[in-house]
């Protein structure tokens, strides 16, 4: 595990988990007092809510995201990823050595942001309260499938092709499957077509990671059948991602 | 010298043919093949004739073009563009990679070197960035042997101190390691006991049996 250890030193002396922490714990507590909160103040807690996830994909999608990116790039560049395969550490071994230290730094990032949804943003009624702990699970479980394949992919295309690309083929995945998709669903409604037909159904349908709404406005934990078909769906779209990321990471830079 | 029980090898057998596109080097095929064991052994041949190509082909990060090989041991190939985080500070690069013991050892190594650990790895000079990477080969060697280090041009940019300190520990300690190091040296008195050429696009070993050869004499036999 000495990539991981290198990987996890390079990142705590980068210092730019300060400012992801910061966004993750202080900007959820500041950003509903921004807003005019006076006219309705039981709206703060809901709102907290908002910010705490939203803050969390944000700091997830640009700096965890490009982090991946540049150390498996770095690592393909720098000779360490030859140094380690001739010491006997193969390819998926360094990708996932790289993957698991990003993902020390999202777990926790997580868990702040489910801290200030339960401390700072917990409904007083015992019934309603449950359910919130309930859908903020949810929410955790669905965002971790959804991102953590994603930081495999920018790893994994960031060693064979370069930080930037790395790092924009996860973004756009992610942006386009919390948002395209929906104007490709109103596309498909206005004409019918089989190409946008099938594009539709191939397209990641990361919205439904999205469980905001929910917590917004209140409508309470997914029921459990629909939950795991979701999270069987997710399931489905991390294993072929990993199958892909496994194929591309290169450990060393082309000769 | 006391071997440990697991001796490092690397054979070359005849007929090995290593290159990109097109051939650089091979071992001939009237020879029997090279065989090297545990201790220093240095990598010698003109620039472009095909030094790091073979140490890339014995770590197994190159395939050969043809012809067998083996490599018999916990291998480590330290590439001479090796680099690390320029913001990460010698000492954590050391505590990433090493085990406790053999960290305090490389601290005081690196002391007796002049390597400023707390340095961002960025600022260090080349010939102190060089000796991060050599420290951590080093250090990261099993306490039974059995390793094989495979150097390219460690000594680019180092000072003399340096290279002879180095020189030095490898001469004096009988690990058991087997060390294959590609150099230029810069000096004609420079002993060798056990070389590798690369000359007129052949791989020949020349041992001195006991008796150690000079720089002087071998780089006539370069092309």
């Amino acid at each position: 595990m000495q990539l991981y250890r290198l990987t996890l030193a390079t990142m705590i002396q980068r210092k730019v988990w300060i400012i992801a922490l910061f966004c993750a714990l202080v900007l959820p507590i500041v950003l509903p007092y921004l807003t005019p909160y006076e006219s309705n103040p039981s709206l703060i807690e809901p709102a907290r809510a908002q910010a705490a996830w939203g803050c969390l994909w944000v700091v997830t999608i640009a700096w965890l995201f490009f982090q991946a990116a540049r150390f498996g790039d770095d690592t393909a560049r720098s000779g360490l990823g030859g140094y380690f395969l001739s010491s006997g550490v193969s390819g998926l071994s360094q990708m996932m050595q790289i993957w698991l230290a990003c993902l020390s730094f999202l777990l926790p990032l997580v868990l702040v942001t489910l801290a200030v949804c339960f401390i700072g943003a917990m409904p007083s009624d015992s019934a309603q309260a449950q359910m919130w702990v309930a859908t903020n699970l949810q929410y955790a479980a669905l965002f971790l499938l959804v991102v953590t394949p994603l930081m495999m992919v920018a790893v994994s295309v960031g060693s064979r092709f370069g930080s930037t690309v790395g790092y924009l083929i996860p973004l756009c995945m992610s942006i386009y499957g919390m948002y395209g998709v929906g104007y490709l669903a109103m596309m498909t409604d206005v004409q019918s077509n089989l190409l946008l037909d099938w594009l539709y159904v191939v397209s990641p349908h990361y919205h439904l990671a999205d469980l905001t709404p929910r917590l917004v406005f209140k409508h309470g934990s997914m029921l459990s059948s629909e939950f795991l078909q979701i999270v069987v769906y997710f399931a489905g779209i991390k294993i072929v991602l990993a199958m892909l990321s496994t194929l591309t990471f290169q450990p060393k830079a082309a000769t | 010298m006391n071997l440990p029980e697991l001796s490092p090898r690397v054979e070359l057998s005849c007929g090995l043919s290593i290159g990109y596109e097109g051939r650089l080097a091979c071992v001939d095929g009237r020879d029997e093949g090279i065989v090297l064991e545990g201790g220093t052994h240095y990598l010698l041949a003109r620039n472009g004739r095909g030094k790091t190509t073979l140490l890339k082909t014995l770590a197994g990060v190159l395939n050969p073009l043809g012809g067998d090989y083996s490599c018999e041991g916990r291998c480590q190939y330290l590439s001479e563009d090796l680099t690390f985080d320029r913001e990460l500070p010698a000492k954590a690069i050391f505590k990433a990679f090493l085990k406790k013991g053999k960290y305090a050892e490389a601290i005081d190594l690196a002391q007796t070197l002049e390597l400023d650990v707390k340095k961002p790895y960025g600022q260090l000079s080349t010939g102190n960035k060089r000796k991060v990477a050599l420290l951590v080969a080093e250090f990261s060697v099993q306490d039974q042997g059995h390793d094989v280090l495979l150097l390219d041009e460690p000594f680019t940019g180092l000072d003399t101190f340096s290279r002879e300190v180095f020189q030095k520990r490898w001469n004096h300690n009988q690990d058991g390691v087997l060390r294959l190091v590609s150099c230029h040296p810069d000096f004609d008195s420079m002993e060798v006991n056990s070389s590798v050429l690369i000359t007129n696009c052949k791989i020949v070993h020349v041992a001195g049996d006991g008796e150690a050869q000079c720089w002087g004499e071998l780089k006539n036999q370069l092309n």
